[in-house]
């Protein structure tokens, strides 16, 4: 079949899921919460890879701010972060599903490092170890539909049974336009909303959309992180290779 | 010529992947600044009492490292240190002429290998030149690591090794198997503290006359028959002179050079590897020992020591294995409950090293006694230990090990050891404060290591602490070579306060 001969039957094919789907967008029936979250982590996450350039700002109560650069890599459920200034610069870590491993030039070696080292800072930011391993959260939490306003889906997460995660419970505040992350509110077993999370600066890189800063903050002290975009591209064609311990020990950007 | 000639041809010219567009893509340039001041905190520990409670070191590195990778398949590193010691070693008055005695410096080269990505094979990765190598998983204390002999030049920086030139070949089959293969054509020896001539020093009283000398690895019988040679003699009419100890060093040849192969492999939650080592003890064993005793006019004896050290060969079979335990996950607890689990051996099988020594008197041999120093027969080294984050934050590291770095299944042999460090950090990350600390269990001595580091700005940091050494400094049976205190005899090195300053870019 050439290519032209099959756009008639494409065609139908779109039409008919189209047709399926109609009825419930006409109605404005609300998607199932665990939907939405898989399609928030599929504009997360969903592309076949992601590079990122990015200085990690951490400022304290003070108001005093301190900036590692940092390179991010990532490919389904595999991250790959490089320091790329301070004293950690060289320092690489690399997440594959429930394996994480750093690399530490000083040393010349990796090491694996064992769950309890996920709940720790990420190089005394906001952000935990584990916060930069989370890649789909639809793996990690089951969902209710806890609001919903005009332009947001609020969902409450609790983890799931298994699941070694610091947080008791997240609300996630998801667009409707485009089902991005907008915020995420974490809490302990208490109750007590213990970080936030937001994303601003919408923008445009390349064909896909994407906050320039992400930001995270502790409620209780006023701490904060920024992780500020200074370059994302998606689909550059990463392979397995890259996400590896033999690239984890490899000197390239 | 068709296409596919044309593209084999282009493929040819550039064997080593495509070449990268700017300069930041190829070209990573990093180092440090780093100034440390110590200060001794005794005086009896030197070599002579009373020495100490005075500057021990007053040194600055500036580290420069340059990366380049001209294409995504090919790696170049350069990593060159300048040393200045910090004390003005003119001792006379024609080297005032010459900055390096006034302000003595050195030159190291640390690394300087390249790196081809996908040798001959795409899953290949061949390194040659100036390298260091660890393999194990265990913190520091690696049994099976035996590639990259230590640098133990400076005690505080007890990770730091010997640079040497290596041929190295990686392959990675698939993402759960790890293969490599590493020649080291030329031995080289562990570098040394400055305290480990202690070890065969010998001691004078507050009046310069003789008291004790260096015990040989010798059944206690025979050191007791060789102390009453010099007994008979009036401690002040002996003149020992400092010994002369000289190191036996291989041959640079094929059957000396070091081989090593490796496989590191994944398996449910653990990852673990096998492996294989030939090649020498970089540590040095003793050999043998000649006392020449000879009598003057005057009546005083002039006693000349010399005695050699070798570096033994040796095979080593090695295990190594990380489980991390996650027992939230497991049992479904509600707080955070998880280990890293590790663990190493080494099965060492050792070449037979026997020592002699030799005592003559005027010319004439008085004593002549050999003893088995090593014996070829197999033994264990090994570490096992966890680690863990307590609620509060606080990281802490335990390990047991059998088998001290410079321990052999010599005279002396293998100490058992607790080996824990507390870390807590504040601010950020910016305050940190450490604890570390290695017990002997054998001989019950005690190296304590706490550090305070704060870091100023990205990039910048200071640190300061102490290194303390607790034991005997004499040997419990002045007969016996074994009864030497781990941490407690000189040898082991002077307890000092430390003031760092790194700046790193």
């Amino acid at each position: 079949m050439s290519p032209k001969s099959r756009l008639p039957a494409l065609a139908l094919v779109v039409l008919g899921l189209a047709a399926i789907l109609a009825p419930a967008v006409l109605q404005g029936a609300t998607p199932d919460p665990t939907e939405i979250l898989k399609k928030m982590d599929e504009v997360t996450s969903g592309y076949a890879d992601q590079e990122m350039d990015v200085d990690l700002v951490i400022g304290d109560v003070d108001g005093t701010k301190k900036t590692y650069g940092m390179m991010v890599w990532q490919q389904g459920e595999k991250r790959l972060v490089r320091f790329t200034s301070g004293e950690i610069k060289g320092m690489a870590t690399l997440i594959d599903g429930d394996r994480m491993y750093v690399f530490m030039p000083g040393f010349k070696k990796i090491r694996r490092i064992a769950a309890h080292n996920m709940q720790q800072s990420f190089a005394g930011s906001d952000f935990s170890n584990a916060d930069m391993a989370t890649i789909a959260w639809a793996d990690d939490y089951d969902v209710t539909l806890e609001q919903e306003t005009a332009t947001e889906w609020l969902l409450r997460g609790k983890p799931k049974p298994g699941k070694n995660i610091e947080y008791a419970s997240v609300v996630l505040h998801v667009a409707k336009d485009g089902y991005f992350q907008n915020s995420v509110d974490y809490f302990n077993d208490k109750g007590e909303k213990v970080k936030e999370f937001e994303g601003r600066n919408m923008q445009a890189w390349g064909s896909v959309k994407r906050f320039q800063l992400l930001i995270t903050r502790d409620p209780r002290t006023g701490h904060n992180t920024e992780m500020r975009l200074k370059t994302f591209k998606v689909n550059q064609g990463l392979t397995d290779d890259h996400f590896t311990k033999r690239q984890l020990q490899w000197g390239g950007k | 010529m068709n296409r596919i000639g044309i593209g084999l041809f282009l493929l040819a010219l550039v064997p080593a992947g495509s070449a990268r567009a700017g300069l930041d893509d190829w070209l990573r340039f990093s180092g440090y600044v780093q100034s440390d001041v110590r200060y001794i905190l005794e005086d009896t520990r030197g070599a002579e009492a009373g020495d100490g409670f005075r500057f021990d070191m007053n040194r600055n590195d500036l580290d420069l490292r340059l990366e380049l990778l001209p294409t995504e398949r090919v790696q170049a590193v350069l990593d060159t240190r300048f040393r200045f010691y910090g004390f003005n070693e003119a001792g006379k008055l024609t080297d005032l002429f010459r900055r390096d005695k006034v302000d003595p410096y050195d030159l190291y080269l640390d690394e300087a290998y390249v790196t081809v990505r996908g040798a001959l094979w795409k899953k290949l990765d061949l390194s040659v030149g100036r390298m260091v190598k660890t393999w194990g998983t265990a913190d520091q204390f690696n049994p099976t690591d035996n590639l990259s002999a230590r640098d133990f030049s400076d005690p505080l920086d007890y990770t730091a090794k010997v640079p040497n030139q290596m041929v190295e070949l990686v392959a990675y089959p698939a993402t759960w198997l790890t293969l490599s293969a590493t020649w080291v054509p030329v031995f080289k020896p562990s570098m040394l503290p400055p305290s480990a001539a202690m070890g065969f020093a010998v001691e004078r009283d507050a009046a310069g006359c003789f008291k004790s000398a260096p015990i040989p690895p010798l059944a206690v019988s025979d050191v007791k028959e060789l102390g009453e040679l010099f007994t008979a003699i009036p401690a002040c009419d002996l003149n020992f002179l400092d010994p002369t100890v000289r190191t036996v060093l291989p041959e640079a040849n094929f059957t000396n050079s070091q081989v090593g192969v490796k496989a590191a492999l994944q398996a449910w939650e653990i990852d673990f590897s096998l492996s294989y080592y030939y090649g020498r003890f970089s540590f040095p064993v003793a050999y043998t020992a000649v006392a020449d005793v000879a009598s003057t006019p005057s009546g005083v004896f002039d006693v000349a020591y010399t005695a050699e050290v070798l570096y033994p060969r040796m095979q080593v079979l090695g295990a190594d294995f990380t489980w991390p335990l996650d027992f939230t996950e497991w049992f479904d607890l509600d707080d955070d409950v998880s280990f890293g689990f590790f663990g190493e051996a080494a099965l060492i099988f050792p070449e037979k090293v026997v020592f002699g020594l030799r005592a003559l008197q005027d010319g004439n041999l008085v004593v002549d006694k050999s003893h088995v120093n090593v014996q070829p027969d197999p033994f264990v080294k090994a570490t096992v230990g966890l680690d863990t984050t307590l609620p509060w934050g606080t990281y802490i590291n335990a390990q047991y090990v059998r088998g001290f770095f410079d321990e052999f299944a010599d005279t002396y042999g293998l100490h058992n050891y607790a080996v824990v460090a507390l870390e807590q950090k504040w601010f950020d990350d910016e305050l940190q404060i450490r604890v570390a600390t290695a017990a002997d269990l054998t001989d019950r001595s005690l190296n304590i290591y706490p550090q305070l580091t704060w870091v100023l700005t990205p990039g910048v940091e200071v640190a300061g602490g102490t290194f303390l050494f607790v034991g005997d400094t004499t040997p419990a049976d002045p007969y016996d070579y074994a009864s030497k205190s781990r941490f407690g005899q000189k040898a082991a090195g002077r307890s000092v306060a430390f003031v760092k300053v790194k700046g790193s870019w």
